[in-house]
């Protein structure tokens, strides 16, 4: 097990640094650079630049990257917040813990909400409530988190001015209400639709036979045999929700007026702020493959036949 | 005859009446022939595999209606641009910031006047901020009979009314002459001469006006032409992405699962690379990195695949990229998943051995095996393409304005959204229905063509 | 057989799936009795109903299946006529089962004990857990498996096949049922863990003193293990009677032919398998004659008009074959 996760580790670090690499070169491809602007003079320009090491070979100015990084230096955001230090902007101006917050929840509410209307639908297959689970599902999984955020913005902060149209630094627990729906209810859908199929399939297996031939009752039968079963394939699932949530996030913010790292990430691209793009890929990439490592462990709580110290899952 | 006794019987038969119960005779105990004996078994007609898929899912009434409304919505994309009066681009400058069915105030005017004439050419319902009728001649074909005249003067801000019982049939009456009941103060006849012109320009007319069923938008387009033109974009987009997928990640996961060994460990290291890698953030990076490049290319390349490319516009191009760099590695892992399952399989063995060439045993026998898989897996990307580039759109890095699509319609919207919520909703409606009808299509197609997945 | 010697009795027993394609009569009116502990082979080729019949005896019949007629009688109670609570209380304690695949039928997430001492505590809930803790630890050494203390903790997939086959039949046998049904036991298995298991199961079932309904394609299996022996074919009992009987003096073609399709090992070595020639019968358009006749060798014509009635052969063997009713019977009548 242990093996397993420093292994793993290893190789999240090594994703990173490809995705370093990738965001470098992608960055710089980009046309411009964060000190044009109308009145910067091409010898200011110069000046930042050397400021900034900015004019060292790209390979020189990647190195500096990781070395940098690895000691935990972010650097300096160079136009959004001019000289202000990266880890500052992310970490303390509440960005950071505001987009958690709003992912966590999120997640938190796909998981509980999702799962167990997976298993009430699979319970009562067949039923008028199935159907409309199914319906519900169906449908929501084809409407795409910008269009559920701005009807429930037109809706209950507009029409019936019942919560906040900005909800701003996430302070209240109104402000939660439709950000975090919007953004779990796609995922809540999904992970329905997954483990009522998944637990159907488990019904249909040869132990589910087994176990009725014991004479277990029908309610234990659900929750004991055929739920930890189909549960495996939900989890395997919570890896791309949460890339899938973070993505959603930078709808979510900008809707919602919420200051945090998803929107923050789209503006810095807009701004050519390489440090704070560099930072942010970094940080919600790490978020990402750290998710993977967590499910993947989940599972193997879960699924007592995989085995995490032989090969690599 | 002579009995074994049969105490135990079913039928509840005493023995000894065993011929009269059945009523049996001699004949009774003569050999069957072979052809009495196929008689009495039933034969299944057999059913090839797309047939029978085919039946499959034309039993499957969500699948059917889902496949109905998609055409439905392709009818509506495809074909409603040509059968309304607006162009997705057009700035009707009277009609700025309708609601829907809503007519502006001139439109309302004209409207009511051509209750009193037989029809009529508007100059202020046009595109464009100056529209007028330009000097020169021209002709009208209206009721069977041909008008030709010749303005000397350009007419503006004006109707053009053709009243074919009248004295005068043809007059011009201005904006300002027009009264709100439908009358006017004056009109200008206009002199129609005997035998139209050399080269003289037909004018159309129209007898109403039609309404702008969606509204418009804050630059006066026609929100119903713009959906539909949106909903082209996001379908052609989705299919598109789609293709691309399929045919990189069937020839990287096919190569892969072929080759085996150190090459296909390598080329899934790559996979799970990319898989491990949150895409959306490289995605807009890639959008704002291919902008600038892409139209440079277009403008240096204005034939051929160039024009075409160009005509789509770098968001969508560099989108055509993104999936192509990204989102094939899905399908690369069923393709090369279906590859080493079929590998396996005793015909391919026979090919190998027969000394068929690797290309051919992908092309002859892979391929038509594992194309279930593939079209399945490919019905499902649609959506997913689509959603993307709405997601894109929405933050504006996708298409932008004239072009749109369902996304960028709904992020215009965002801004006027508490006065002008319909704006948001027609095209938020329809990227729904049409995202809700490939993913039903797909799972029927699924339920349909592997049977063996149907849950 | 008195009527008090019976532990169970099926008369006339018809069970029919109901699929969109039509109604597919799965068992078409069996009837057979079982005494206290005696065993009874039912064998049969894939599809001939002999698993769904055993179903529908423990109540686990699944839609779209369903019994349509006949009785089922155990110790005198009617199982039809239970309710569904009555018959989950039934099910693994009065009678149990154990299946083909042992590799598919534990469950992969929860340990053998977990799933042993489960059986227990569903139908007796006063029990401890470290009494359940004990039964099961005694019940996997009974089976044979060495270091059962350490084992109970173990999951499924930490077990050989042969072992989880012995873990099956040690959860079935936990709460003393009566009656065991095995459907298929060892087919699933390689040569030598079958004769294990079935050496096993003989074991047990003179130490229990239960009785088994044996399912089973092997007639060597039956020859091992059964008192009894029913043929199946096609959702009907074609012969029934003692095993001795049914190897030694078959009656049906049917029989004949399953015999003349295995080895046998008394034969001079030259002697050829015989295969049965044809598939089985469509169950959604089953043949207005015997079900067998289209494949039978010796088919006549009433045959392919007339289901056959049974003809009683004395000693409980009784077969259904137009053949025993025929003038000048030569061979078939030779038996008696």
């Amino acid at each position: 097990m242990f093996s397993y996760i420093l292994k793993r580790i290893l190789a999240a670090v090594a994703t990173l640094l490809i995705i370093m690499a990738v965001t470098f070169f992608l960055m710089n491809a980009i046309p411009g650079n964060p000190f044009l602007s109308e009145k910067a003079s091409p010898h200011a320009i110069e000046l930042a630049f050397k400021k900034y090491g900015l004019d060292k070979p790209l390979i020189v100015q990647f190195k500096n990257y990781v070395v940098n990084y690895l000691r935990g230096d972010l650097g300096v955001s160079l136009k959004m917040q001019e000289g202000t230090s990266v880890k500052d902007i992310i970490f303390n101006q509440g960005k950071f813990t505001r987009s958690i917050k709003l992912g966590l929840s999120a997640l938190a509410l796909a998981i509980l909400v999702g799962i167990p209307l997976g298993c009430i639908a699979a319970y009562h297959r067949g039923s008028w409530l199935d159907g409309f689970l199914r319906v519900m599902t169906t449908v929501g999984v084809a409407v795409p988190t910008f269009v559920l955020a701005t009807l429930l913005l037109a809706t209950f902060a507009v029409k019936l001015p019942l919560l906040p149209v900005k909800s701003g630094e996430l302070t209240d627990f109104r402000s939660y209400i439709m950000p975090v729906i919007s953004l779990s209810f796609y995922y809540t859908c999904y992970l329905a639709k997954l483990t009522r199929t998944s637990m159907l399939d488990a019904i249909n297996q040869d132990y589910i036979r087994t176990a009725r031939a014991k004479g277990v009752k029908t309610s234990k039968l659900v929750l004991k045999h055929a739920l930890r079963n189909s549960l495996i394939p939900v989890i395997t699932y919570l890896g791309p929700v949460m890339a899938g949530i973070i993505t959603g996030s930078f709808v979510v913010e900008s809707t919602f007026q919420i200051p945090g790292l998803g929107k923050y990430f789209v503006q810095s691209v807009m701004n050519r702020d390489y440090t704070i793009i560099m930072a942010t890929t970094v940080i919600l990439s790490a978020l990402v493959i750290f998710m993977n490592l967590v499910v993947d462990i989940a599972y193997k709580i879960v699924d007592p036949r995989i085995t995490l110290t032989s090969k690599e899952g | 005859m002579k009995y074994n006794f049969a105490k135990l019987s079913p039928f509840q038969v005493d023995p000894d009446k065993i011929e009269e119960t059945f009523g049996l005779t001699a004949d009774d105990f003569q050999a069957a022939t072979d052809t009495e004996k196929e008689s009495v078994v039933y034969k299944h007609k057999s059913v090839s595999y797309w047939r029978d898929a085919a039946r499959r899912f034309k039993a499957n009434t969500v699948s059917m209606v889902a496949l109905f409304v998609f055409i439905l919505c392709l009818l509506f994309a495809f074909l409603g641009p040509r059968l309304i009066p607006y162009n997705y681009a057009d700035q009707y400058r009277s009609s700025q910031k309708l609601a829907s069915m809503e007519y502006s105030e001139e439109e309302q005017l004209v409207i009511a006047m051509s209750k009193n004439c037989d029809a009529f050419y508007a100059t202020t319902l046009k595109s464009g901020s100056l529209t007028a009728i330009k000097k020169g001649d021209y002709t009208i074909n209206y009721g069977g009979k041909t008008y030709a005249f010749t303005l000397k003067k350009a007419i503006e801000k004006s109707v053009l009314a053709l009243d074919a019982d009248a004295e005068e049939p043809l007059f011009v009456v201005k904006m300002k002459d027009l009264n709100e009941d439908g009358t006017w103060e004056k009109s200008t006849p206009v002199e129609l001469s005997d035998a139209p012109a050399e080269g003289a320009q037909p004018l159309k007319l129209v007898n109403s006006v039609f309404p702008h069923v969606f509204g418009t938008d804050s630059s006066g387009r026609d929100l119903m032409a713009r959906t539909m033109y949106g909903a082209q974009v996001s379908i052609i987009i989705g299919i598109a992405a789609a293709l691309i997928v399929l045919v990189i990640g069937s020839i990287y996961g096919a190569i892969s699962g072929l080759a085996g060994g150190a090459v296909d460990f390598v080329m899934m290291r790559i996979v799970e690379l990319i898989y491990s890698i949150p895409e959306v953030l490289i995605v807009l990076l890639l959008q704002v990195v291919l902008t600038d490049p892409l139209r440079a290319w277009f403008d240096a390349h204005k034939t051929g695949i160039g024009a075409i490319l160009g005509d789509l516009g770098p968001g969508i191009v560099s989108i055509f990229i993104t999936f192509a760099l990204l989102y094939w590695v899905t399908m690369a892992r069923i393709v090369r998943g279906q590859v080493l399952q079929l590998k396996e399989q005793e015909y391919v063995n026979a090919a190998v051995a027969l000394g068929a060439s690797k290309a051919r045993i992908i092309r002859r026998h892979l391929l038509p095996n594992a194309v279930g898989a593939l079209v399945i897996t490919t019905c499902l990307q649609i959506p997913s393409a689509i959603f993307l580039e709405s997601f894109l759109s929405f933050l504006g890095l996708g298409v932008s304005a004239p072009m749109a699509s369902l996304g960028s319609l709904c992020s215009d919207a965002l801004a006027t959204i508490e006065i002008f919520p319909d704006r948001l909703i027609y095209p938020a409606v329809i990227l729904t229905i049409i995202v809700l009808s490939l993913n039903l299509i797909g799972d029927g197609l699924r339920d349909a063509l592997d049977p063996r997945l149907k849950k | 057989m008195a009527e008090n010697d019976r532990l169970i009795e099926v008369k006339d027993l018809q069970v029919s799936f109901f699929t969109p394609a039509g109604e597919v009569k799965a068992v078409d009116g069996i009837s057979y009795s079982l005494g206290y502990n005696e065993v009874m082979g039912v064998v049969g080729e894939s599809g001939s109903g002999k698993s769904v019949e055993a179903y529908s005896i423990i109540g686990l019949l699944q839609n779209p299946g369903r019994v349509v007629g006949g009785s089922i009688t155990f110790e005198g109670e009617d199982l039809l006529a239970y309710t569904p609570e009555q018959m989950r209380q039934f099910r693994g304690n009065k009678v149990s089962m154990i299946f083909q695949n042992p590799m598919t039928c534990l469950n992969p997430v929860y340990t053998i004990g977990n799933q042993l001492m489960e059986a227990l505590t569903c139908h007796d809930s006063s029990i401890s857990a470290q009494d359940a803790r004990k039964r099961a630890i005694e019940m996997l050494e009974l089976v044979g498996i060495n270091n059962a203390e350490k084992r109970i903790d173990q999951y499924p997939h930490e077990f050989s096949g042969g072992m989880r086959q012995r873990a099956m039949i040690a959860m079935a046998l936990i709460c003393k049922p009566k009656l065991l049904i095995a459907d298929e036991p060892t087919t699933a298995l390689d040569v030598t863990i079958q004769a294990q298991i079935l050496e096993l199961m003989k074991k047990l079932q003179q130490e229990e003193q239960t009785s088994i309904i044996f399912i089973t394609h092997n007639l060597g299996v039956v020859a091992e293990i059964c008192d009894r022996v029913s043929v199946m074919y096609a959702g009907k009992i074609v012969e029934q009677g003692k095993v001795n009987d049914i190897f030694y003096n078959p009656l049906h073609p049917y029989t004949k032919g399953l015999l003349a399709s295995m080895p046998r090992l008394d034969s001079d070595g030259h002697e050829r398998l015989i295969p049965i020639e044809g598939t089985p019968i469509d169950l959604l358009n089953p043949p207005k004659g015997c079900n067998f006749a289209p494949r039978c060798k010796d088919c006549r014509k009433i045959c392919l008009r007339q289901k056959p009635p049974f003809a009683d052969y004395g000693d409980g063997h009784t077969s259904a074959c137009w053949l025993h009713f025929m003038e000048d019977d030569g061979e078939e009548a030779s038996g008696k």
